[in-house]
């Protein structure tokens, strides 16, 4: 019998393996005894084995950033490409304050660098504190006040790490000893002694472009167990340091996301005159304009291999559309999925310009400083004369409505099965499939979630709608246009759209918003509409618009929306939701899709066939797999009033030409009477 | 029924790895010589000592640093009962008997036992002592 090869890692595999050999091979007998001598030098040899397996396999896996798990090698093959890790962010809030100096004799005051606020202890008894990176100073105005306004306070401790350069040993290296740096906020300086009093600030560079002997500059490494090193110039590239040089390194060891949100602070900080006098008193209460945010954990490992390697495609250049993709999380941690596409794709295309959304970790959208950061951020990449847009994200929501047959003999109750169905379609809602941009809704999948949710569940019918949020300007005329990205299904015998109620100028009722489809069936009429009862449409408005039901887009001539009857939040909202033509939905572009577990309904069916109850099947529940919707969205709002004038203020300026593109006679700008009569497609 | 497991011949390697001068070979442990350092082997065994199985083994060494009295005496036997046939199966237990020796600060250890598919009763004795 051939020696086995001993490639696994399982002790009692390999233990097994030298126990066949010997089988084979041997006088000796008593190596399947435990307490034998032999035994004791197998368990020997199997150990030495598993060990060198074990070694074997580790430097194996971790020479290859793919299959490396090990922080600190992920982290150095990543260096091989010129990736530093993104590091811990510390959370920054705007906050402002005055200080009351008519006593002093000064004309400015300084806000030293380091602690300026703390907060009371909110969760777990934990208190966090808030420092600025660098002083800060403000003239004391004629009225003896100092005003501190609008300045940016991180959260965490601020350290001062100092090194003395030492030419005996060469292989000095400059390493914080703090886990949790943002190295974002890291300030270098360096004294030509100890004793000196003047010293030159280092600028942290991540490329040799514009670096020379003179340059005052640093580089930045992750060294073992979270740390960072400091790298100095050798004279060619960036300025060699030399004994007696004295370096000093302030930075912020930051808790990262554990501090996002919040907005009361204690001032803690300290404050020195011009004079050099330290200033005590007659500070008021901090006001917080913007609450602290952005805060966020170090780069993880798995983030680290994904991104490595596509920013080392991007050459540290935004070009393609993907550069972009991969240079955001970089310069934004806080993204959780972006896209990025080329003006010149859209239509009508806006050329020099590529459009970016990102959806962030927390929340829906950006906020106006951190779009502007972003920017900023991005020339540094970006080609000359290409614009970056950053767009808000286009939510398409989805919902479902499941009718979940099941075995009653094997469900302890309908409420049990249905709160694992709403669970496992919620951790569906929640996962990366969805979660990002270029997701696909996959209809297959989703049906599979619900069957094998539970025994007890026997088949489902789920019909799927996709939903936008329009954002009206009210009392406002204005043009909208909604995509969805996705083929409308035309029914023919219904609306194909439908809209939460809303009000425009000039009606009083509540009004909604339906289509009706004309020639090939490829696009329709938006029409406006209120309800004489929950069934039963009076039109009051033909042609506010158009829909394309192939490309799967609404526009509406200027309409003047003074209410809506749905809010998002405290943002009036006009949901309009349609049923797409696959049930297989995709997220477009820009659009981002959430399935919304607040409009997905489950309702549990006894299969009564199944169950046993009817095995004939003659009282069979019967689900239509093609919806049998209310015909608006939300509440419904009637109005009896049968005859309705309309109104010349709704959409004048649009309507005629709609109308005549479409060849339709059967209204025109001028007023003009529609019943509920009048309704039939 | 139990199956009747009959014994046939055991060949263990000694420990001493001493060469046998008459054939130059290792030293073999056979038959009762091979069974009786297998239980002794077991009984000195710390659990967790074998790689990967913490169960194998038995607490007497542990037991050797208690008070040298009946109660230790009583828990060392129990010990090397569990252990015996726990992972011994060649043998089968007749009797274990554990004397405290207070002059010599040992226990005094006799173990009784049949080898399975002979009727002959072997018998093994040995001191325990704690060594530091």
């Amino acid at each position: 019998m051939p020696l086995v090869n001993f490639s696994n890692v399982d002790f009692d595999q390999i233990k097994e393996s030298i126990k066949d050999y010997l089988r084979a091979n041997s006088n000796f007998t008593d190596y399947d005894f435990e307490g034998s001598n032999l035994s004791t030098i197998i368990d020997t040899l199997a150990y030495n084995t598993y060990i060198t397996s074990y070694n074997t396999n580790m430097v194996t896996n971790e020479v290859f950033i793919d299959s490396a798990t090990l922080r600190e090698n992920v982290v150095s093959l990543a260096r091989n490409v010129g990736y530093v890790p993104r590091s811990k962010t510390a959370s920054v809030a705007k906050v402002s304050f005055v200080v009351n100096a008519t006593g002093l004799l000064a004309s400015t005051l300084t806000l030293k660098a380091g602690i300026v606020a703390v907060t009371s202890k909110r969760f777990i008894n934990k208190a966090y504190t808030f420092c600025i990176p660098s002083d800060i100073t403000v003239p004391i105005n004629d009225s003896g006040e100092a005003r501190f306004i609008d300045i940016d306070i991180y959260q965490g401790t601020f350290i001062t790490q100092t090194f003395t350069v030492s030419s005996r040993n060469p292989n000095q290296r400059f390493i914080l000893p703090n886990v949790g740096i943002d190295t974002d906020l890291l300030n270098v300086s360096v004294f030509n002694s100890e004793e000196s009093t003047v010293s030159r600030k280092f600028a942290q560079f991540n490329s040799l472009f514009g670096v020379d002997g003179n340059s005052a500059v640093f580089f930045l490494q992750e060294a073992e167990s979270e740390r960072y090193e400091l790298l100095f110039g050798d004279g060619l590239f960036g300025v060699k340091l030399q004994e007696p040089n004295y370096i000093k390194a302030t930075y912020i060891v930051t808790d990262g996301a554990d501090a996002n949100n919040i907005e009361k602070f204690e001032y803690s900080g300290r404050l020195v005159d011009n004079n050099g006098k330290v200033v005590t008193g007659g500070v008021s209460f901090i006001t917080t304009s913007v609450p602290s945010y952005g805060g966020e954990e170090i780069e993880s490992v798995s983030s680290v291999k994904k991104y490595a390697p596509l920013i080392y495609a991007t050459q540290n250049r935004a070009v393609t559309s993907s550069d972009y993709e991969a240079l955001i999380p970089r310069i934004y941690s806080e993204t959780q999925s972006v896209s990025a596409y080329g003006g010149e794709d859209l239509n009508p295309p806006a050329f020099g310009k590529v459009f970016i959304s990102v959806k962030p970790q927390h929340g829906e959208y950006l906020s106006t400083t951190v779009k502007t950061n972003i920017k900023n951020e991005l020339k540094k990449y970006s080609v000359t004369g290409i614009l970056p847009e950053i767009v808000d994200l286009k939510y398409l929501y989805l919902e479902a409505d499941s009718d979940v047959y099941y075995n009653t003999n094997l469900a302890p109750s309908p409420d049990y099965v249905s709160s694992i169905v709403r669970s496992n379609i919620n951790s569906y809602s929640n996962s990366t499939q969805l979660n990002k941009f270029g997701a696909r809704f996959k209809y297959s999948k989703y049906l599979r979630i619900v069957d094998d949710s539970n025994e007890s569940i026997t088949s489902n019918i789920t019909n799927i709608s996709m939903r936008r949020d329009m954002v009206p300007t009210l009392n406002t005329f204005a043009e909208y246009e909604i995509c969805f990205g996705n083929r409308f299904y035309v029914s023919g015998t219904n609306y194909n759209i439908r809209s939460s109620g809303f009000r425009v100028s000039g009606i009083s009722e509540t009004v909604y918003l339906g289509d009706t489809p004309y020639g090939d069936m490829s696009k329709g009429y938006v029409v406006l509409f209120k309800l004489k009862s929950p069934t039963e449409p009076v039109v009051l408005k033909q042609n506010i618009g158009y829909v394309d039901y192939v490309k799967g887009e609404i526009k509406l001539n200027p309409i003047n929306v003074i209410s809506t009857s749905t809010k998002n939040g405290i943002v009036d909202v006009i949901q309009i939701s349609a049923t797409p033509f696959s049930n297989d939905v995709i997220g477009l572009q820009d659009l981002y899709l959430q399935l919304d577990m607040k409009n997905t309904t489950v309702n549990m069916v006894s299969d009564r066939i199944s169950s046993g109850n009817d095995v004939s099947g003659s009282n069979y529940v019967v689900s239509s797999s093609h919806g049998s919707k209310s015909i608006v969205r939300g509440s419904v709002d009637i109005n009896t009033t049968t005859e309705v004038e309309e109104r010349s203020s709704i959409a004048n300026r649009g309507l005629r030409s709609v109308v005549n593109t479409n060849n339709t006679t059967s209204s025109s700008s001028s007023s003009t009477t529609t019943t509920g009569t009048s309704y039939s497609y | 029924m139990p199956v009747e497991r009959i014994s046939k011949g055991f060949k263990d390697i000694s420990a001493t790895f001493q060469i046998n001068p008459m054939n130059d070979d290792l030293i073999a442990l056979k038959n009762e010589n091979a069974i009786a350092r297998s239980l002794r082997n077991l009984i000195f065994t710390v659990p967790g000592e074998k790689p990967f199985q913490p169960s194998i083994g038995s607490r007497v060494s542990q037991l050797l640093f208690e008070s040298l009295d009946q109660i230790t005496a009583t828990q060392i036997k129990s010990e090397i009962d569990y252990t015996i046939k726990s992972f011994e199966p060649r043998v089968k237990l007749e009797e274990v008997k554990v004397t405290p020796d207070f002059d010599e600060g040992a226990f005094n250890c006799m173990i009784k036992y049949e080898i399975v598919g002979t009727s002959e009763i072997q018998e093994l004795t040995f001191v325990l002592e704690p060594t530091r």
